[in-house]
Order: C-alpha cells, then sequence, then structure tokens
C-alpha cells in the first residue's frame, strides 16, 4: 500500500433545519492509500451521499456545519474556501454523480463539457482541448468520439452519457474519484459495463476510487475494502474479504442477507431488514440500528456502542453483541 | 433545425391567412352596408360607386377576400376616404416608431433585467434580492399611464426637458438628438414593465437551474462562479424568458397605444386611436392587419430564438 490519499477524521456534517439539527454523517474516520478503490455502502439516507459531497467540499455554506478534518493529498477541505476548493476540484478529487440525466448540462455539448475543463484548469487552447476531450470520450468508450464530441446529451442514452460523466471526472486526471452510485440510474445490463469501465480506468490512472452504493453485489469483487454505514456512522468496516465472509455487525449480515442471490431458490421471499432507518432530527440513545435489530439487548438500547478491533486488521465493528467469530462465514 | 423551422413557417402561413380573412371581415361585421360604414350616411352616390368598385362590393363575399388579399399582397390597402390618402403610406410613416420605441424599450428592459435578476437569483432571499423583489412589485403595481405621468411631470415640467408633441416629432435619420429625446420617456415607461416581467422570470428560473445536478457537477469541475452563472445556468434558465418577451413585444406592438396616445407620438397606436375616433375604417383595418401580421411574426422569432438555445425544442 503506498502512502495515504485521504484521512477521514471525526467528521460531522450537520443540517440545521426548522425541526432542529440533523446529523446526517455523524463523526466519520477512514483513511484511504493510493491506487485503492473503497466501497461505501448503506441503506437510502444512512448518509453515505452526504459523506462523499462532504469529502469533496461540495456541501452547500448555507445551513450546514462540517466539523472535522479531511485531508486530501494533504489539504484540508473542511472549512476551505469555495475558492481554495477550486483549485483542488477536478484535479485532486473529482466526482461521478448519481444521475446522468440530470448532472450533464442539457443545452451544452458534451463536447464542450468536457472541453471546459481542460481549458479553465489546465489551460488547453481550444484546439489541445477539443483533441484531449475526443481522447477521453474514446477512452471511455464512447464510439465515434468525433462526431459525438458535437451531440447534445439527450441525444444520448443513460449508459452513454454516465460515460460522458466519467469522462469529464478524468478529464483533469485526478487521484481520487468519488463515484456516488454511479449506476443507479441505468439498466442493470448497463451497470456492469460502467462499474468495469471504472475499475479498469483505475488501473490504467492509477487512481483511487471511492465508489458508493447501497448494493454489496456491486462492490464485493471491485472493492479491496468495504465501509458500512448506518444513520451516518461506520458500523463495520475492514477488507472486502473480513467484511462479506467475516462480519460481526448483525447490520451487515441483514444487509447481505437483504440482497438477491443467484443460488436463491425460485420464489423465496427476500429477506427484509425490519422497519426503517432512524429518524436522524431526534437522536434516540444507544445503538441506532437496536430498534431493527434481532440481537438487541437493554445495553443496545442506551448506550451506543463504538468501532472495536476484530482480530483481523483492519477490520472493526460497532456493537455489544456480534456475531460470533467465525472461520469463513457462508458466502452470501 | 430546419424541419422545425419550415413546420414552424407552414403554421405562420395558416395563421397570417386566418388573420386575413378576420381584417377582411371587419368591415363586413359592422352593422349595415359597408359603403355606409366606411362613407358614413351622408355620402354622395358618387362616391359610394367608386367604393364599390374598389372594394368590389356588388361581387359574392369569397371573391370579395380575393380581390382585398390580392390589393393587400400588392401593397395597396386602399384609400382613406377621410384622409385621401393611401392607407399604406400612412402605416409605411408610423410604423418605424413603433419598432423604435419597442427596440429602445426592450434594450433597456433586457439590461437591466438580465444582470440584476442573475445577482439576485445567488442569494434568493439575499438582501439585494428582497429589495428588488420589492421594487418590482411596486413597479408592477403602477400602471404605464401613472409612470407615464409622473415621468413627464417629473422630467418634461419641471426640470424642463424632453418636450413632445405628434407635431414636433421627428425621425431619427433627419435629427437623432430630438427623436432620442422625445422617445426617452415612452421607452423608460414601456421598459419598467417590460423589466418587471423579465426580472421575475428569470430570477425564478435561475433561482431553479442553480438547484440543477449539473450546476453541482459544474462546480465540481473547479469553473469560477461567473462561468457558472453565464454558460451553465443563463442558457437553460432563458427558455421561459424568451418566450415571455415575444408575447410581451407582441403586446407592446399592439397595445403600446396608451403611452403613443398620451405623449402624441405618431406611431401606429396613435394613428390607430385617431383612425378609430374619426370612423376610419380601412386604415383601422390596414393596422389591424399589419398590428396582427406584426405580432405573428415577432412570436416566430421568438420561437425561433428559443430553440436555438434550448435545442431540445426543435428535436423532440
Amino acid at each position: 500500500m503506498s502512502e495515504r490519499l485521504l484521512e477521514v477524521t471525526d467528521l460531522r456534517t450537520t443540517f440545521r433545519t426548522v425541526t432542529g439539527a440533523v446529523p446526517a454523517v455523524g463523526g466519520v474516520s477512514f483513511d484511504l492509500h493510493g491506487n485503492e478503490t473503497l466501497g461505501i455502502v448503506g441503506e437510502s439516507g444512512s448518509g453515505k451521499t452526504v459523506l462523499a459531497r462532504t469529502i469533496m467540499g461540495l456541501q452547500p455554506r448555507t445551513n450546514v456545519e462540517v466539523t472535522g478534518s479531511v485531508l486530501l493529498n494533504g489539504h484540508q477541505v473542511v472549512g476551505a474556501s469555495e475558492r481554495t476548493m477550486r483549485t483542488m476540484w477536478a484535479t485532486e478529487v473529482a466526482m461521478v454523480f448519481q444521475d446522468p440525466m440530470t448532472s450533464l448540462n442539457p443545452v451544452m455539448r458534451i463536447g464542450r463539457q468536457i472541453d471546459e475543463t481542460l481549458r479553465v484548469r489546465l489551460g488547453m487552447d481550444r484546439h489541445a482541448a477539443r483533441a484531449r476531450a475526443i481522447e477521453l470520450l474514446t477512452m471511455v468508450g464512447i464510439p465515434s468520439a468525433q462526431s459525438r464530441y458535437r451531440a447534445y446529451p439527450t441525444e444520448l442514452s443513460g449508459g452513454m452519457r454516465q460515460r460522458v460523466v466519467i469522462a469529464t471526472a478524468l478529464a483533469c486526471s485526478p487521484k481520487l474519484i468519488i463515484a456516488d452510485e454511479p449506476t443507479t440510474g441505468l439498466d442493470v445490463t448497463i451497470q456492469a459495463q460502467i462499474l468495469n469501465l471504472l475499475d479498469s480506468l483505475k488501473e490504467q490512472l492509477s487512481m483511487s476510487v471511492i465508489l458508493i452504493t447501497h448494493d454489496l453485489g456491486v462492490v464485493a469483487t471491485r472493492a479491496t475494502r468495504i465501509i458500512v454505514m448506518y444513520a451516518g456512522q461506520i458500523v463495520e468496516m475492514g477488507d472486502t474479504r473480513d467484511v462479506f465472509f467475516h462480519h460481526r455487525m448483525p447490520y451487515t449480515r441483514a444487509l447481505l442477507d437483504s440482497s438477491p442471490k443467484v443460488t436463491n431458490a425460485p420464489h423465496t421471499r427476500l429477506a427484509v431488514i425490519p422497519g426503517r432507518p432512524p429518524n436522524l432530527s431526534t437522536p434516540q440513545p444507544g445503538c441506532a440500528f437496536a430498534p431493527r435489530c434481532a440481537y438487541a439487548t437493554e445495553r443496545c438500547h442506551v448506550e451506543a456502542p463504538t468501532l472495536v478491533d476484530a482480530s483481523a486488521p483492519g477490520h472493526r465493528f460497532a456493537c455489544w453483541n456480534p456475531l460470533p467469530e467465525t472461520s469463513d462465514r457462508e458466502a452470501r | 433545425m430546419l424541419r422545425y423551422v419550415l413546420r414552424r413557417l407552414v403554421m405562420l402561413v395558416g395563421i397570417v391567412f386566418i388573420i386575413s380573412v378576420g381584417s377582411f371581415y371587419l368591415i363586413h361585421l359592422l352593422p349595415g352596408d359597408p359603403a355606409t360604414v366606411i362613407l358614413g350616411t351622408g355620402a354622395s352616390p358618387a362616391n359610394r360607386a367608386i367604393l364599390y368598385k374598389q372594394l368590389g362590393l356588388n361581387k359574392p363575399i369569397i371573391e370579395q377576400y380575393f380581390v382585398w388579399i390580392g390589393n393587400v399582397l400588392h401593397g395597396n390597402l386602399g384609400t382613406s376616404f377621410i384622409s385621401q390618402t393611401s392607407v399604406a403610406s400612412t402605416i409605411r410613416a408610423a410604423y418605424p416608431i413603433d419598432l423604435e420605441l419597442i427596440f429602445l424599450s426592450q434594450v433597456l428592459a433586457f439590461a437591466a433585467a438580465i444582470p440584476l435578476a442573475m445577482r439576485s437569483a445567488r442569494k434568493p432571499n439575499g438582501l439585494l434580492d428582497r429589495l428588488l423583489s420589492a421594487g418590482s412589485f411596486t413597479l408592477l403595481s403602477i400602471p404605464p399611464f401613472i409612470v407615464i405621468v409622473l415621468l413627464v411631470l417629473i422630467v418634461s415640467i419641471k426640470l424642463g426637458i424632453a418636450n413632445t408633441g405628434p407635431s414636433s416629432f421627428v425621425s431619427f435619420a433627419s435629427n437623432w438628438r430630438v427623436n432620442l429625446t422625445s422617445l426617452a420617456l415612452p421607452s423608460i415607461t414601456l421598459a419598467t414593465a417590460s423589466f418587471v416581467l423579465y426580472f421575475r422570470v428569470l430570477r425564478s428560473d435561475m433561482i431553479a437551474t442553480l438547484q440543477e445536478e449539473f450546476i453541482t457537477m459544474a462546480r465540481s469541475k473547479g469553473l469560477s462562479q461567473r462561468r457558472i452563472m453565464w454558460r451553465h445556468a443563463f442558457r437553460p434558465s432563458s427558455v421561459a424568458l424568451l418566450g415571455t418577451a415575444g408575447v410581451n413585444i407582441g403586446g407592446l406592438l399592439a397595445g403600446g397605444f396608451v403611452v403613443q396616445y398620451l405623449l402624441g407620438i405618431p406611431g401606429l397606436g396613435y394613428t390607430l386611436i385617431s383612425a378609430i375616433a374619426s370612423s376610419d375604417y380601412l386604415l383601422v383595418q390596414g393596422i389591424v392587419l399589419v398590428v396582427s401580421v406584426g405580432v405573428v411574426l415577432i412570436n416566430f422569432f421568438f420561437d425561433f430564438l428559443t430553440s436555438l438555445v434550448d435545442p431540445r425544442i426543435s428535436r423532440e
């Protein structure tokens, strides 16, 4: 492993709303090394997207409070001005947005949208930028890039648009790409294509990738490490193998159980996690998952567990009643 | 794009046809014999005979239309029996004033509305936004005929500049200083109403656009605020603005007569009011036709502009 590219320490993002403070991200710490893929997994509303945008420094500045520290390649992101962030965006860190239907400007040719990053950020002239943009479009697998350069987003399919979004993110060779549910808006058949593309580009350009998803299947073969989030907090983290086969936190288990598997008999009911994620604006004492947890005891409802080390290095979990440690849990 | 324009052109021809039928029928809609309507009850039989011949009034009405539209297409809108001058030449003398007035007022309105709306939208409910919204509401609630009277009171009478009147009016070509001086107040008056409209439309669309994901993406590319505002947000936000401008300018062409009449500016609006007052129906008919076609053309032009701004419109 190479040196640390990203160091997140006790990061908290709190929204100030009319009904009170909502801690969307409540004290998250992790590291990311060079040329690594980190998967962040959680249900809707677990704070994944807010975490991603906070790391990017893209969170709106009004009515949002961010504390803690995000060191990106040695630069502090928390509290940095938009002006400072502008020097890091695109060149240090770039984002692949969730929905390619809304993340591209509908009235701008796609070539221009890639071009302008190159021209504004790298000072390329018109011709060089154009040539590079066509090169990028080719690299992300857009056929006849030369003519597609002049297309408007509406003239492309969802998968093609997401490729354009990826090409835009790659334009200034960032060291870190944050992909926030990059395939949620796409057909299943296209999902694998896009994820494989991200994977191969990561190798090719030796970047790091943070892959955010609600689908454990997406990160299973692609991430080197996985963070499981619940209610704005990390509940389990570790090497992908450990999280899949030696998970200790019941939530991770429930999440794995609730994803459909090819080996399931036909018409089997899919396991669901009862209840809903907690409302973060009314904080409860204890473990946030306790109300939905089959293993919850009295203690879980009053005292919040903190992350503790499991046996494998880097594998940590937050639970008072962890699942027993086993050798290879059944692959799920 | 070409197909889109051609399709719109076909529609345009259809609309102009309907307008022409309407304007033609105007004379026949009035109670009584058209000759009496046009010439008045005291007309001499000789004059009635001339009119019958000129308008082909003894032929079937469909044939009358074709005679009339043939003349119109040759630029002949008939000769007014009231002023004994050709309707076409009266209109030719008047319409450049309308165009100039609209042009000046729109330049003023856009020049003020666009930058202020952009600035306002950057911080919705900020101090500037609140001030401008309150100010535009105030302007909105004052009708143009009050604005012009106030302006005349303050600028012309108190300060003694910008005096106007139909007899003292000169064209831009013959003396641009005097021309602009006399058009300053009506331009400002028409501009205030347009400004409020454009400011409000663009402001709310800009606020909506700035919430869009592609704006966040543009930020994440490290582009400057200025670039994001003008290159990314302005264009998609200006579709409704152009539509509004088309309708508004059409409305100014058709309804700018209040200001023209109050200040005695001899444009089409002024001429129309005078023609109605003197029962000069041929002139009324001619102006209605020209103004209607003008409104249609203006809307066609703005539709075209809109399709340039938003490529999705012409592609569907």
